[in-house]
């Protein structure tokens, strides 16, 4: 890729929608010494298609901000104290009805804010049928229906997150099931009227008493395509995946596949249904490193594919560097900066990012020499209004400790929450040449 | 991408991918039961069981049926107090005519009865309170688990003695006894199985695909976590004959059937007068049915034991 083709693309298209934006969020977490505020007033956009990297030490509120799109939080403790984050679900490409033209860039979508209603007449069946879905609010029904169809996530390790005691083709048709019972139904050649046992049977809605009437002749027969049609939807997904011979993989189970097999079903399972987000938790903690090159290119393939939006949560500053479009800083709860990719590691305005760049060691740099940020993350407990990076930052002046910065935008999509480039209200401001050190 | 799904023949449409699963599930099964044939122990206990049971079905072939009740000893007042070995009357009769013999295959029946029916409720309901517990957390939990601290202060075997004796002589009340007893373990071990389970990140996973509560617990959450009850379960076929058999003894079944814990509280009486056999042959087979149970539940946690999966 040649950096000059990608700027000219950046200034060819429009400025993109976002799918998601959230808005002043804050995770609470209760516990014995008061409330942890993990994640305290975070606000950041997705755009459509994008990859934005959300990046921080542990413990910084990264991955609650992930989980609380699903709402995914262990609650109580946790608690979602405010904020919003709207999610704006694609629509149908207007132009082509789903089946791919130029204007969506063949992938049948196009993001909410580019369409006037929603066309739900043909190609993929939404779900979801708002324009706008506030995260926050919406009911659990509502959630499930969004969970695996809309928005997706893959965990951080693997060989934990598929249930060992089921078959791979199980684990998989699960999404299906769940959320494509209909396009399931008219792939075994079934009239979309179809209810009763055959339905729940399609709809993994199964009562009692169901494995035997569908065992029994009328609907056996049904049955056996319904499993057929279900099983070419599995091979498809894991085929996307490139695992080799798709077929022989669904009848192993977790514990016969290596790490990077299991990540791959876990990426077919969450692009299943072709989800307009996906949250990828460190997808690539657990695996090694020629496996994790492999992952993240088809992570990267199989979004361009369906124009997915990737939230992608990491530690590793060097990989977010390779595969992201834009990067949030995130650092005790706040997002600290946030910009493109290019902004972001050209030029760091923010201390914190400063000291994270500087900490990556190079090829280049001399033995021994390890940039570390002094002192370690605050404690979260009912913080204080100040800069969270003061007292570990070597710039620091004594606005950082009576005042907290807000995030201000230096340039065109850059914003920063640091003194340095927007002054405090009083005090003496703080200046990159006035290094402690 | 929904026009690609039309129906058409490929093999995979003859469920062959479903089947195979089911074979390497099969498998895993035939596994088990190889690690289980592994212990020579466990076998024998196996072989005890299955002849027990063998038995317990067989019954009517082996013994002719009392009438019109087949588990009422039948009285044969013209062979009181027979030593073993008295035609028609192999192991001897009781000192009022009953045959040995006839108790000994009868009351296999009954205990088969009794652990059946007792472990079978009490796993049902321990499994879905524990769950409960488990699962929902907060004051049900609290509320679920004082409970069954309430009932873990008793000692088992005085407070079914205490709930028999209340409602009656009789193996039915036994029975409810027993259960109403045996529960609360089930509770305890399924409510601290299910809270490490719902913890697993594929309990997230399958939430994050909008997965149904009830989905999750099905599919997810109950097979990781039935595992110990089962063991649990195996061990206690065997304790309950034996606690059954105490309650019997003191008479708290019918005086007559043919149970075992009545044939030795009915015999024991003859020891002191030498008549050894009406006690000492139903006391052998209560001694091998829980000797045998305990055999197969020991192998079989050793079996399901993930530590020992690759011996």
């Amino acid at each position: 890729m040649q950096p000059v083709d990608q700027e000219k693309a950046v200034q060819a298209r429009p400025r993109p929608a976002s799918v998601a934006s959230v808005r002043n969020l804050r995770v609470y977490f209760q516990s014995k010494r008061g409330m942890v505020h993990a994640v305290d007033g975070v606000s950041f956009d997705i755009y459509d298609g994008e990859t934005l990297g959300l990046v921080g030490e542990t413990g910084c509120g990264k991955s609650v901000t992930g989980r609380s799109f699903l709402k995914l939080l262990p609650v109580p403790p946790g608690k979602i104290a405010s904020g919003s984050i709207q999610f704006k679900p694609h629509a149908t490409c207007r132009n082509c009805d789903g089946n791919g033209c130029p204007s969506c860039e063949g992938t049948g979508r196009q993001s909410a804010a580019n369409s006037r209603g929603r066309s739900n007449e043909k190609g993929i069946r939404d779900s979801v049928d708002a324009e706008i879905v506030e995260l926050l609010e919406i009911g659990r029904e509502e959630m499930r229906r969004i969970r695996g169809d809309r928005i997706a996530m893959i965990f951080q390790d693997p060989g934990k997150a598929l249930n060992p005691t089921l078959p791979i083709s199980e684990q998989l048709s699960e999404v299906f099931l769940l959320h494509r019972t209909s396009e399931l139904l008219e792939a075994a050649g079934l009239p979309a009227s179809t209810g009763g046992a055959l339905r729940r049977f399609a709809s993994q809605e199964q009562r009692f008493g169901d494995s035997l009437l569908m065992a029994l002749p009328p609907n056996r027969a049904f049955r056996n395509r319904l499993v057929g049609a279900l099983n070419k939807m599995v091979i498809e997904a894991l085929g996307d995946t490139q695992v080799p011979n798709p077929a022989k993989l669904m009848a192993r189970y977790p514990h016969e596949l290596s790490g990077g097999m299991k990540q791959r079903v876990m990426i077919a399972q969450a692009l299943a249904c072709n989800p307009d987000i996906l949250i990828a938790d460190e997808p690539t903690t657990a695996l090694d490193v020629t496996v994790e090159a492999r992952i993240l290119e088809l992570i990267k393939e199989l979004q361009k594919k369906r124009r997915t939006s990737v939230l992608y949560i990491s530690h590793d500053l060097s990989l977010v560097r390779r595969i992201c479009d834009r990067v949030a800083v995130m650092y005790a709860g706040k997002v600290v900066e946030i910009g493109s990719t290019d902004a972001i590691f050209r030029d760091p305005r923010h201390p914190y990012t400063r000291g994270l760049i500087s900490a990556v060691p190079s090829a280049g740099a001399r033995r021994g020499e390890l940039a570390a940020i002094r002192g370690t993350v605050p404690e979260l407990v009912d913080p204080a209004p100040t800069c969270r990076f003061a007292g570990r930052c070597p710039f620091e002046a004594d606005s950082c400790r009576r005042f907290e910065p807000e995030l201000k935008p230096v340039s065109n999509g850059h914003a920063v929450a640091c003194f340095i480039d927007s002054a405090a209200p009083s005090g003496r401001q703080p200046t990159f040449q006035s290094a402690a050190v | 991408m929904t026009e690609s799904y039309k129906p058409s023949l490929q093999p995979w449409q003859s469920g062959e991918a479903r089947e195979s699963a089911l074979r390497v599930r099969l498998n895993r099964f035939m596994g088990l039961i190889q690690r289980l044939v592994s212990n020579p122990t466990t076998v024998m206990g196996l072989a005890v069981i299955v002849s027990m049971i063998g038995i317990a079905i067989f019954a009517p072939w082996i013994a002719e049926p009392n009438f019109p009740d087949p588990y009422q000893m039948p009285r044969d007042w013209g062979a009181v107090r027979k030593p073993p070995g008295t035609p028609g009357h192999i192991l001897g009769t009781t000192n009022v005519g009953g045959d040995v013999f006839y108790g000994v295959i009868w009351g296999s029946r009954k205990s088969l009865q009794l652990s059946l029916m007792v472990v079978g409720s009490t796993v049902v309901i321990g499994t879905i309170i524990g769950s409960l517990a488990g699962l929902l957390g907060g004051w049900v939990d609290e509320v679920l688990m004082r409970i069954v601290d309430v009932f873990l202060s008793i000692p088992e075997l005085i407070f079914a003695l205490a709930i028999a004796a209340v409602l009656g002589p009789s193996f039915t009340n036994i029975v409810f006894a027993l259960s109403v007893v045996l529960w609360v373990k089930y509770a305890r071990i399924m409510r601290a199985q299910v809270i490490q389970t719902k913890q697993n990140e594929y309990v997230d996973a399958a939430r994050v695909i909008g997965d149904s509560k009830l989905n999750i617990y099905l599919r997810d959450i109950l097979p990781n976590s039935i595992t110990p009850v089962t063991v649990q379960a195996t061990l206690d076929m065997g304790n309950v004959v034996l606690i059954g058999a105490t309650l019997s003894f003191i008479g708290l079944s019918e005086a007559g059937i043919a149970e075992w814990g009545v044939l030795v509280s009915e015999g024991q009486a003859g020891i002191a007068s030498g008549r050894w056999w009406a006690s000492t042959f139903p006391g052998l087979m209560i001694f091998l049915w829980a000797l045998a149970f305990n055999l197969v539940g020991d192998g079989l946690r050793d079996a399901l034991d993930p530590r020992t999966e690759g011996r």
